[in-house]
């Protein structure tokens, strides 16, 4: 598989609400590629984000992606996406039930394999103590290593996360980002985050988007 | 509150209190009102004849617990057992029905079709539903289970979709993005995230349709209210109000039962579950037995 397959392309888009927030957006995301889309709050970062995973339409211009539509994108929003009424297990399994058949029953528990995949994520993320606990009496952070176990389970060509290491501390994000940047590159895939810690940022990211003046400004960091 | 406020709240009432009025109409009519109740209170009402609680002379009864041969217990069973019927029938429709009207989880060319189904079935009351089933099954319990089993879809759908609708959306969003189908995000997502509210609308309906199967009883639609209408034909106001009586009693042990019950599945981790003792004693009697909230170890103590 060629390290520069392009996962996302995004042609003269222009994203927002009712006002234009990020005017012609031209950026392509290829395998490998660790993004940090940086910007103060409310400039459209998360728009960004929710744009390039469907959840929005731009307003100008298509988003092109070259993921299986099914399982092939992992998003992690800003509140996380868990189901705090379903175990820890439950919700990182669920990430995996995006590599099975859409005609999967959802009341049937997961195969072997995909079990498998849950138990290494949670694993690797240090919540297999908490595997039966309901989430929503976790910890912030907790639920943060959860989210993440769950998208890593989920195997997805491209994890769009919306500030996923915050609440966390220095030892955690460096379980976390350890298991993120495995997980990359055993999956060849990408990831764009958005992150507001500047420094921490630059850290782990090899690409660097910054917003100003409703344009997407591409830093090379490394 | 604002002097706006209080001349909209002085208005309502006003109108309020002008159609009262305009609705009792002839004043005249009640003069001499409450002697006649409390005539016919101590006449006809007053004590209640408990001999409901007595066992029938036909059919014999073999039972040692002579009450369960009573007009009271088989009555109130049947009507329980309707009841529990019908809610579980109800549920398992109104489940897959609210899906399809959630607006957050279906098309709106599915939700609207499916909400104007639930609504259609909730706007004839069970009475209405019981005289129409007694038509097609006969009088007895078959026709009162079809019809409290149809009110109870409409009812338990409308407040199960709304439920539905009302869950956080993030869940709904990261699910939708992995590319997880409709059914995979009702499934997973949206019946765990609404199950306290469900559970909740399940007993608050049980409960409901144990006191409502008093109602479609009237028209012949099986249980207690079979009796009481046989009282009330015969005039025998007293074994009436005994009825009434047992019927008050099993409403609130179900009350209490699924106050229990719904504690269960609401507790928050670090909420302190109510005990039986909290239900009924004084606060500082009943919290010296048992730990406070505060007394637990709070979860975001233990990481990070």
């Amino acid at each position: 598989m060629p390290m520069d397959e392009v996962l996302a392309h995004l042609h003269d888009v222009t994203i927002g609400y009712d006002e234009p927030l990020i005017r012609d957006i031209n950026v392509e995301i290829v395998a490998g590629d660790v993004i940090a889309v940086l910007g103060p709050s409310g400039i459209g970062k998360t728009t960004l984000l929710r744009t390039i995973a469907g959840l929005v339409r731009p307003l100008l211009g298509e988003v092109e992606l070259g993921v299986p539509s099914r399982g092939g994108l992992g998003y992690i929003p800003q509140r996380l996406g868990l189901v705090g009424n379903s175990s820890v297990r439950t919700n990182v399994e669920m990430g995996t039930r995006a590599g099975l058949s859409a005609w999967y029953p959802p009341f049937f528990p997961v195969p072997a394999k995909q079990r498998r995949y849950a138990e290494r994520a949670m694993e690797d993320l240090g919540i297999h103590d908490l595997a039966e606990q309901p989430v929503r009496i976790l910890s912030g952070g907790q639920q943060r290593r959860v989210a993440t176990a769950k998208t890593v389970a989920q195997r997805p060509r491209l994890v769009l996360a919306d500030e996923f290491l915050g609440e966390l501390d220095d030892d955690n994000v460096d379980i976390v980002m350890r298991t993120v940047r495995h997980a990359i590159e055993a999956q060849n895939s990408a990831m764009v985050m958005v992150e507001h810690h500047e420094e921490l940022a630059t850290q782990v990211a090899n690409r660097i988007w910054r917003v100003v003046d409703n344009e997407l400004v591409e830093e090379m960091v490394r | 509150m604002n002097t706006r406020s209080t001349l909209v709240s002085l208005f309502v009432i006003g109108l309020a209190l002008l159609l009262f009025i305009d609705l009792a109409g002839d004043w005249g009519r009640l003069s001499g009102g409450w002697s006649n109740l409390k005539e016919f209170f101590s006449e006809s009402l007053w004590p209640p004849d408990w001999s409901v609680l007595e066992a029938q002379s036909y059919p014999v009864c073999e039972s040692s617990l002579t009450v369960t041969c009573s007009v009271a217990w088989m009555g109130m069973i049947e009507t329980i057992k309707i009841a529990f019927v019908a809610t579980v029938i109800g549920f398992m429709v109104a489940l897959p029905l609210s899906i399809l009207a959630a607006s957050n989880l279906s098309p709106i060319e599915v939700a609207i079709p499916a909400r104007i189904l639930l609504a259609g079935m909730r706007s004839l009351p069970s009475i209405i539903w019981a005289v129409l089933f007694m038509i097609v099954f006969d009088v007895g319990a078959l026709a009162g289970i079809c019809a409290m089993s149809f009110y109870t879809v409409g009812y338990l759908g409308k407040l199960q979709f709304e439920s539905m609708e009302g869950i956080k959306n993030a869940p709904l969003e990261a699910a939708k993005a992995m590319g997880l189908s409709r059914a995979e995000m009702a499934w997973l997502v949206a019946v765990p995230e609404s199950a306290n509210n469900l559970v909740s609308h399940l007993l608050f309906m049980f409960e409901y349709n144990v006191r409502h199967g008093t109602v479609i009883g009237l028209v012949g639609a099986g249980g207690i209210g079979l009796y009481i209408n046989t009282y009330l034909k015969l005039a025998q106001y007293d074994k009436v109000v005994a009825l009434l009586l047992v019927v008050f009693v099993v409403v609130v042990v179900i009350d209490f039962l699924s106050m229990s019950l719904r504690s269960a599945f609401n507790e928050e981790g670090d909420v302190e579950r109510p005990t039986w003792s909290s239900l009924f004693l004084p606060a500082s009697i009943s919290s010296s037995n048992h730990p406070t909230p505060m007394s637990r170890s709070s979860p975001a103590d233990s990481d990070e």
